[in-house]
């Protein structure tokens, strides 16, 4: 049998995230790392407040 | 358990299982039986990401880590959310441009036949053995707690998942991973409520919180560059994201999640849901850990959560220690509490000598209890030549089973057995993937038809269904079940990741160079393992920088061998 033929995502498809707040990926990416830090800063607080 | 457990255990289980194969019936061809039909929203990609990494060891025996280690272990997803957003930046757009079905068809197009066998031959030896855990290890722990039969749990748990996994193929699995990860969620956020609502009603959100701080319980992060520590913010954040990394890069489990996507967009966007959310959720199972050990402050706890090992030091108790160790435990124990009480009174009387005093005390009377549940576990390994009582395990079950209404233990067994089918059946549907796709088609019958290669996967998918339920009957406890299992990746996935790093960054290397770099990587980190104590979390980083080095160094070795050769 054949392998389907490779397909390209269209640029269109690659830019655009579709969400109101985070209009392009960047600023998708920016928001994870930013949660990531808000997470590590929190137990960082939980372990340097409590212990 | 009761009639009403069992009604929502067996209900919930079969239900799902059927409307999964009611939902994929005519699956037929090959594209959708292995992608599906290519129209999965983000939320249920991320979703189907979050259901195959979290199998049900996540949800027995996290709470357990917690209990006994505290939050420490939260320091182990650090790397996740680096490593997703790679994945979605470099790995997804070529996977989905090159239409694959597994990604190693993605090394024998960058490299070569070897090098494809080679990635694919690495993961499902990892995955194989890691499928067999992931249903023996909630087996183990609910047949030791229920009295169930061991092998009839494995067996029936084991076909259940084979049957619809093999009917539906990879919508399947899509389709019955929502479900499975709403009861995961119900139950695991019906126990924690009902966990607050059994703390003592004098005990206030900062006395608990202050309570298992003053036990080391909330020891998030440590930044110790001890590279024997286990869990450290660096073994976390560098060994982390290329564990998770290797996971969900390389793991065809994964990658057959995310590719499977309506289009880029929704493939990445699941992937960043993961990325968001894993390290808050992994937070909350921990916490509900610690939790349950504020809870056992207050309540009597057992000197071995593990019931199998309590009935064998009981059976084997000639000398009558058993009693004097669990005597000594509970008044320990029971000073214990008497000083918690009085820390809590003097804490509300704002009379902080008090508390001070008092918790020291509380303290004191903790670590002689913990000290006692050492010797505890000493004499069981004496006796039992060598035997671990694997405690935590144990915590959470222990918790429900004795704790928890009838219909809510039938939930959160549910809970754990919809975890385990959920991270099984994704697994399945990879091994038999790749099988099909990297060997069957590739090296055994080069003009198969859709139907013929359908025919093949659902084979070998039920065929790995056998082999992991085999795997599972046999196999024996390893340390900690979840670390058992991040142990395995460790050790694989390094190279996995050095191989498709090469792929996809170093574009002067060949297939024969990293091929042998790969093998030569695979085999350092084997005599590595079995010599060195370093936590397991650098395995990863280390086989991947040895496979990346090593095929740089033999690419240039070849390079001026070819050089240097005579002109035919």
């Amino acid at each position: 049998m054949k392998h389907p033929i490779a397909t390209e995502p269209s640029a269109r498809e690659s830019e655009e995230t579709g969400l109101p707040l985070f209009r392009s990926w960047k600023s998708v990416y920016l928001f994870v790392l930013g949660s990531f830090v808000f997470w590590v800063a929190l137990l960082i607080a939980l372990t340097k407040y409590f212990s | 358990m009761s009639a009403l457990d069992f009604v929502v255990l067996i209900g919930s289980m079969l239900g799902i299982a059927i409307y999964g194969i009611w939902r994929t019936r005519g699956r037929r061809n090959l594209e959708t039986y292995l992608h599906g039909d290519r129209k999965t929203p983000w939320f249920a990609i991320g979703l189907s990401v979050m259901a195959t990494q979290a199998s049900a060891i996540t949800f027995l025996s996290t709470p357990g880590q917690g209990y006994l280690g505290g939050l420490g272990f939260v320091q182990i997803y650090f790397g996740v959310p680096v490593a997703l957003i790679i994945i979605a930046i470099f790995f997804l757009p070529i996977f989905r441009r090159l239409n694959i079905y597994t990604a190693y068809e993605f090394l024998g197009r960058r490299f070569d036949a070897k090098t494809r066998l080679l990635g694919a031959a690495l993961f499902l030896v990892q995955r194989g053995l890691g499928a067999g855990l992931t249903i023996y290890a909630p087996a183990i722990v609910l047949t030791t707690v229920f009295g169930w039969p061991l092998d009839l749990t494995i067996i029936c748990s084991g076909l259940l998942v084979i049957i619809y996994t093999v009917a539906g193929g990879s919508d399947a699995v899509t389709v019955t991973q929502k479900y499975q990860i709403g009861i995961i969620f119900a139950g695991m956020v019906t126990a924690f409520c009902l966990l607050v609502a059994k703390l003592p009603a004098g005990l206030t959100f900062t006395d608990t919180l202050a309570l298992a701080g003053g036990f080391q319980k909330l020891n998030a992060v440590n930044f110790s560059t001890d590279i024997h520590q286990r869990y450290t913010f660096w073994s976390g954040l560098l060994g982390g994201t290329f564990l998770m990394l290797s996971y969900f890069g390389t793991d065809q489990s994964q990658v057959q999640r995310y590719i499977s996507g309506a289009s880029l967009r929704e493939g990445r966007l699941g992937l960043m849901f993961n990325a968001v959310c894993k390290i808050p959720m992994q937070f909350s199972i921990l916490l509900l850990g610690v939790l349950i050990f504020v809870f056992y402050q207050f309540e009597q706890p057992p000197l071995l959560f593990n019931p199998a090992s309590h009935q064998y030091l009981e059976q084997h108790n000639d000398s009558g220690q058993l009693q004097v160790l669990e005597s000594d435990f509970q008044k320990t124990h029971n000073q214990a509490r008497q000083q918690i009480e009085n820390w809590l009174d003097a804490r509300h009387n704002g009379d902080e000598t008090g508390a001070r005093t008092a918790f020291a005390a509380a303290a004191a009377a903790q670590q002689q209890g913990e000290a006692i549940r050492v010797q505890a576990e000493k004499t069981l390994s004496a006796a039992n030549s060598g035997t671990t009582a694997n405690d935590a395990d144990y915590v959470f079950i222990t918790f429900i089973l004795h704790q928890l209404p009838h219909g809510v233990i039938g939930l959160l067994v549910a809970a754990f057995f919809a975890a385990a089918l959920s991270s099984k059946s994704a697994e399945l549907n990879a091994l038999g993937s790749s099988t099909t796709i990297d060997f069957y088609r590739h090296l055994i019958n080069r003009d198969a038809t859709d139907a013929a290669c359908v025919a093949a996967s659902k084979w070998f998918t039920a065929l790995w269904g056998l082999v992991a339920i085999g795997f599972a009957l046999y196999a024996h406890l390893v340390e900690n079940l979840i670390q058992a299992v991040n142990i395995l990746g460790s050790i694989f996935y390094g190279v996995m990741l050095g191989l498709f790093v090469v792929a996809f960054f170093i574009k002067r290397v060949g297939g024969t160079p990293v091929f042998w770099a790969a093998v030569a990587a695979q085999s350092l980190v084997f005599v590595l393992y079995f010599n060195l104590t370093i936590s397991y979390l650098w395995y990863p980083l280390i086989g991947c920088a040895a496979c990346v080095l090593l095929s740089l160094i033999i690419q240039a070795a070849l390079g001026a061998t070819n050089k240097s050769a005579p002109a035919s």
